[in-house]
This record gives structure tokens, C-alpha cells and sequence, in this order.
């Protein structure tokens, strides 16, 4: 019941809806080329928090400087090296690889989170979130959500302390109508598809809770076993933002989370 | 004292669940078809809309730890029916572990993403849309949709449609007020039944497996048979079922009062239940 009356969270950004999104920010106009004009990323870290991410992958163009899973253990999950830096599904190669066009002196690092245990979801993504955090990483690409009320309090906890943390968090929306974890929280950056096929076009939605539309739709996206594939969803947008962010963060590193959206809604396509 | 106490309620527990699981297991085998018969019509309804190759449902198998793939429509779908895939693998792996879900297509190139399957079934999709069946806040397995005939891809439209459908689905799983996994049903059961004085989680397991230690292994018990004849019943019409109920209801007292003529005749009054 609830689910169908809940807004289709890329909704906002479609053709036929996006003359709702115009109005007069407050700032006046501000230039991407002051944003992140002549930036290629160099000296951000981004990671990877997904599938893991295909070292030798053209499309991640050797960018990929260190690669940990989320293992599990009778006690918390703890984050070890996963040297053979695989990528179980294609997915994590595809988000890095949208990082990689976008800003491509930006350093990668890929959290693995999808093993074989279910149970500890929570857990698993909280041990790579705190890592990530205290390892010297500026911009972590999230598109994983969950629906699951229990692991609100968790969230919501540590994506404040990413926030605090100087630690940028992108995160997909869900496509499926209804609530989604962490993307509905005020501290991360939130993002939908939006049907424009271009990679340099980004829209920013007044209207929380997601207030930025990527380019999600037929994405041709890097996959697993060095391949290529066509890619529709919420999270083949999300990246397009964290790549965006690198820029931003490598031009004007003293910029905190809240300035970097700041920017990213300043320069967004009107 | 504690340990008392928590025996005393496993006892207590155990007898409870018992009948609870029993019944648990018979809805199952009463309703299970039905259940069964709802999913079918969902995925027979979304290819149609779709005007698809193929549609499937997966449901997640908590005791195998695999994905199960229990109903399927469209001619190349069919081949699907019972396969099973580890969890975190594949497009089916990922929209389950992370609840995102995704469409795919290798219109463009050699994309091997149906692989694992794929080489089961001799089916190669072009194109893929994936999304979570979400049950209480909870993903209980992905329903996909396989090669849309008018179009190389699926769109953003697609995924919320196909979503909806999955709504459905998950809907009549709950609806059919059968837990697929007695196991987890018993563990909330019991979580309530104990409330303030939850019990460890080991002592849980333990009481949990006391209570489903004859269920489902035993295929040949005569009950089962029996089961499946009262699931047929139930579009018989309220006269018949009266009927039916009487009839069960007199060989109950005769078969209680038979039992109970065999334990007094027997020297030395003892128990009778060999069979445990």
C-alpha cells in the first residue's frame, strides 16, 4: 500500500517534470569553470563501497590504488586487503569506472561488501563507512541502500559522522519507491536518473529528499571480465556525482561536504 | 535460577512450537500451491506487459542460502523453474544483497551478465531488468524480466513498473500468512512468547531445532498425503466441507479411543510412542 504511494524517486528529473525544478537560486549564477575548472581530481581518494572493483579494467586506467572486503568475524566485520582486487558482479567496475571518465588523476579504492554472508548488511557497511573515514578518504560512492527501519539508528549515526568527519558521501536513491537508507538523510549527498543521455549534464531538485539527477539511463558502463555493458539505474548516477565532487574537492580542498553540495547545486543545469 | 528458568521455557516453548510448527507445515502444504498459483499469474501479467521473452521470480531459501528460482513465464523462461544461484552473484545476487535495483542490456556489446544461469537454461538474455521483492523491510528474493521485445533496453519507467509488480508479489507472499522458513517463524514466535525474558541466542536455536526436528525431513509420514487432500478441498462448497470436518472429527475419537485401549492393555503400562 504505502509503497505505491510513495514518489518514484527519479520522478523529479524526467523530461516531462523537469521545468518544476527552475527557479532563481539565491546565489546568483556560479561558473563550473571556477567550480572545477582545469581539475582532474588529482590528490582525492575516492572509494568504492560495492562489489569490488576489476583492477586491470581499462576503464578504471590503473587508478586503482588499494582494494579491501569486508570480512567477517565472530566479533564486529573487520576491513582486510583483498589483493586479487575482484569484482563478483560488474557493478563496483562500472560505478568506478564512471568516477575514472569523469575525474581521472582521482585515486580509487574499493571497499568489497558483497561476500558471501548476508546477515551482517548493517554491520558490513558500517566496518567499510568507519574505515573509509579513518583512512584519509574524502568521497565515498554509495550505491547500496536499505530499506530495512532496524538499521536507521546505524545510518543515520554514521552518515553524521561521515558528515563531521569532512567525509562526502554519494548515495543512490533506491528505484524502488519507498524509503532507502542512507540516501534519504539531510548529511549525504542523494542522487537519481535523470534521461539525458550526457554525462556533463546534472540537475538539482529543490525539493528534497533527492536533490540531484545524474545520467542513469542506457549508461555504457564498464563490467566484469574487462567487458562493457548498457546500464539503467539510480546507481550508474550516483557516480557521475562522486566524480563531479572529486573535482570539485580537488580544486578547492578546504571545501567542507556542505560546500561541495553548495557547488554542485550552484552549477547544476537550469 | 536461570538456567531453570530457561529450561522451563524451552520445555514449555518447545511444546508450543511443536503445534505451532505443525500447523505451519500443514499451511504449507495447504496453501503452498496457492501461493505458488499467485506468483505464476504475476509473472505471466508482466510479461504480458512488458511484451517480454521471459519473467522469473527468486525467492531466497534462508536453509540453503541460495536464490530459488519458483516460478517463471514466456517461452524462454520456463527453463528456469528450480535452479538455484548463490546469493551474491549475478545481477539476481546483487539487486538481492543490496535491495538497488538495475537494468542491463549487452545490446553493444559481449556482456556476459546472465552467465551463471545462463549456462544452466541455454539462454542467453539480451537485455535485463532486476528489482527486489521487499517484505517487511525485508528482501525476500528479485523478480526479473527478460528481453523486452519492442526495445534493446529497458527504461527508467520499466524498473518502477516492474517494481510494482514486485509489490505484488511480496504482497502475496505475506498474504498467504505462511512463512516459507518455520525456522525464522518459530524464532519470532518464541522472541514474543518470551518478551521481557528473551533467551540467548544459542538457547533460541536449540529450541528452535527441538520443535522442527520431525518436520520436513519426514516426507513419508501419512500426513502429508492427507494435507494435500484437504488443499484440494477448499473449493469444495460449505455442505461438503461439514461433511468432511464431521467425518475427520468421529475417526479422531475413534483413533484417540483405540490409542487409548492399546496403552491399557499392555502389561506393563508403558509408553507407546516408538515412533519420535
Amino acid at each position: 500500500m504505502t509503497e505505491l504511494d510513495m514518489p518514484a524517486w527519479s520522478e523529479p528529473f524526467v523530461s516531462e517534470r523537469r521545468a518544476d525544478l527552475s527557479r532563481v537560486g539565491p546565489f546568483g549564477t556560479l561558473e563550473r569553470d571556477f567550480a572545477f575548472g582545469g581539475s582532474d581530481g588529482s590528490g582525492v581518494r575516492v572509494a568504492v563501497i560495492d562489489s569490488g572493483i576489476e583492477k586491470d579494467h581499462p576503464a578504471v586506467g590503473g587508478r586503482l590504488v588499494a582494494s579491501y572486503r569486508v570480512e567477517p568475524t565472530d566479533d564486529d566485520p573487520i576491513v582486510v586487503d583483498d589483493p586479487d582486487a575482484i569484482d563478483v558482479v560488474g557493478h563496483g567496475t562500472a560505478c568506478a569506472g564512471i568516477i575514472h571518465s569523469l575525474a581521472p588523476a582521482a585515486e580509487l579504492i574499493s571497499i568489497r561488501v558483497l561476500g558471501p554472508d548476508n546477515r551482517g548488511k548493517g554491520a558490513n557497511f558500517a566496518a567499510a563507512l568507519i574505515w573509509a573515514i579513518e583512512h584519509g578518504v574524502t568521497i565515498v560512492n554509495l550505491s547500496l541502500s536499505s530499506r530495512s527501519e532496524e538499521l536507521f539508528p546505524l545510518f543515520h549515526e554514521l552518515t553524521d559522522e561521515a558528515y563531521f568527519g569532512n567525509v562526502l558521501l554519494v548515495s543512490a536513491a533506491n528505484n524502488v519507491p519507498g524509503p532507502s537508507y542512507p540516501s534519504l538523510f539531510s548529511s549525504v549527498v542523494s542522487v537519481a536518473a535523470h534521461d539525458v543521455a550526457d554525462p556533463w549534464t546534472w540537475y538539482y531538485n529543490p525539493h528534497p529528499p533527492v536533490e540531484f539527477g545524474a545520467y542513469g539511463l542506457d549508461v555504457d558502463v564498464a563490467w566484469r571480465d574487462g567487458g562493457r555493458i548498457v546500464a539503467t539505474g539510480n546507481s550508474f548516477a550516483t557516480p557521475h556525482i562522486a566524480g563531479l565532487a572529486a573535482l570539485i574537492r580537488a580544486k578547492h580542498p578546504s571545501a567542507t561536504p556542505f560546500e561541495v553540495k553548495a557547488m554542485l547545486a550552484a552549477t547544476a543545469n537550469r | 535460577m536461570a538456567a531453570d528458568r530457561r529450561r522451563r521455557l524451552g520445555r514449555d516453548a518447545v511444546s508450543v512450537l511443536e503445534a505451532i510448527a505443525l500447523r505451519a507445515e500443514v499451511g504449507l502444504r495447504v496453501y503452498g500451491d496457492s501461493a505458488r498459483a499467485v506468483l505464476r499469474s504475476i509473472v505471466d501479467a508482466t510479461v504480458t506487459l512488458f511484451d517480454a521473452e521471459a519473467a522469473s521470480i527468486a525467492l531466497y531459501d534462508a536453509a540453503s542460502d541460495r536464490l530459488v528460482f519458483e516460478v517463471a513465464s514466456g517461452e524462454q523462461g520456463q527453463g528456469v523453474i528450480g535452479l538455484s544461484i548463490a546469493p551474491d552473484q549475478g545481477i539476481a545476487g546483487y539487486v538481492f544483497r543490496t535491495g538497488q535495483a538495475l537494468a542491463l542490456s549487452d545490446a553493444a556489446h559481449d556482456a556476459r551478465f546472465g552467465r551463471a544461469v545462463a549456462e544452466q537454461t541455454a539462454y542467453v538474455p539480451r537485455s535485463i531488468v532486476a528489482v527486489p521483492l521487499v517484505s517487511d523491510d525485508r528482501t525476500i528474493g528479485v523478480l526479473e524480466v527478460l528481453d523486452k521485445r519492442s526495445a534493446a533496453t529497458f527504461s527508467l519507467r520499466d524498473i518502477e513498473l516492474a517494481a510494482v509488480f514486485a509489490g505484488q508479489a511480496a504482497t502475496a507472499i505475506g498474504a498467504t500468512r505462511v512463512e516459507r522458513d518455520i525456522g525464522s517463524l518459530l524464532e519470532s514466535s518464541l522472541r514474543a512468547l518470551a518478551d521481557a525474558d528473551v533467551p540467548e541466542q544459542a538457547t533460541l536455536d536449540e529450541i528452535v531445532a527441538a520443535a522442527t526436528a520431525d518436520l520436513g525431513r519426514d516426507d513419508s509420514s501419512r500426513l502429508w498425503p492427507l494435507a494435500d487432500v484437504i488443499a484440494r478441498l477448499r473449493t469444495a462448497d460449505p455442505d461438503q466441507l461439514e461433511l468432511v470436518t464431521d467425518i475427520l472429527d468421529a475417526l479422531h475419537r475413534r483413533a484417540t479411543r483405540d490409542s487409548r485401549r492399546r496403552r491399557r492393555s499392555r502389561p506393563d503400562g508403558g509408553d507407546t510412542s516408538e515412533s519420535r
